[in-house]
């Protein structure tokens, strides 16, 4: 199924991008204000200014999935229309580290989410959506 | 999402419309141009790109004695704005992990 992936090389060891994971005010500080506690079934939010044109209020409801330290972290991730699954995933690189993001899990049954998935996704991804990205953009004023 | 966004995307779900989407979205064309690169038939392009103008993503003009067909990506922009938004948020976020650890110590 179509994910969404993203990932940082971090010029730490794995122990300490880990604490950023799963310290509540370190992770404040790189992503949102919390409630988390690392322990596997831990009910917690994460709070954010609200995007109304995507139906979210600014809360995400979460709850952890796995932990695994210092290597795997996985949240289900409800927010607005979402229902869905967020893994990080931290890898040894050189003297640093690698922080793998899946954000996964979306609604294939929901028209908007499933188009979103097959531009992020599939083979539309880079070329189409830079075109379709550019004639936007040359539309923006009358659109 | 509104109703018209909907057509448009449901119009896509069909490749031979993904291809001619595609096309249009380098350059205008003629039909005939169209369906020179295509195993359909150019009746069949013609179906296919009534259904495209009909969701709002094709329009017509006249050039001369032929009819161009050129796109019109505006019915997709929600959707388009609403997938990059979650990408760019991780990428946002990942970037700012890696200055706290970097500016830390």
């Amino acid at each position: 199924m179509a994910a969404i992936e993203v990932d940082q090389f971090v010029p730490r060891p794995a122990e300490q991008v880990w604490r950023a994971l799963t310290d509540p005010d370190l992770l404040a500080r790189w992503l949102m204000p919390n409630d988390f506690k690392p322990v596997v079934g831990h009910l917690f939010t994460f709070r954010t200014e609200p995007v109304p044109q995507h139906g979210f209020d600014g809360i995400v409801h979460c709850q952890v999935l796995a932990i695994e330290p210092p290597w795997l972290l996985r949240l289900s991730w409800r927010g607005g229309t979402l229902d869905t699954t967020v893994t990080w995933r931290l890898a040894p690189e050189g003297t640093g580290t690698r922080f793998l993001i899946t954000h996964d899990g979306f609604d294939e049954t929901d028209p908007a989410q499933q188009a979103a998935m097959n531009i992020l996704g599939g083979g539309w991804r880079g070329h189409l959506v830079g075109r379709l990205l550019s004639v936007l953009g040359g539309d923006a004023q009358d659109g | 999402v509104t109703t018209d966004q909907l057509a448009a995307w449901s119009a896509l779900g069909d490749r031979t419309r993904r291809t001619i989407f595609e096309r249009l979205a380098q350059r205008p064309h003629a039909v005939g141009e169209l369906a020179r690169g295509l195993p359909v038939s150019r009746p069949a392009v013609s179906q296919h790109l009534r259904v495209l103008r009909q969701a709002g993503l094709v329009a017509e003009e006249r050039v001369g004695r032929e009819r161009h067909y050129r796109l019109d990506a505006r019915p997709l922009r929600t959707v388009v704005d609403w997938a990059g938004h979650y990408e760019r948020f991780w990428q946002h976020h990942a970037r700012l992990l890696g200055e706290l650890l970097e500016g830390g110590d």
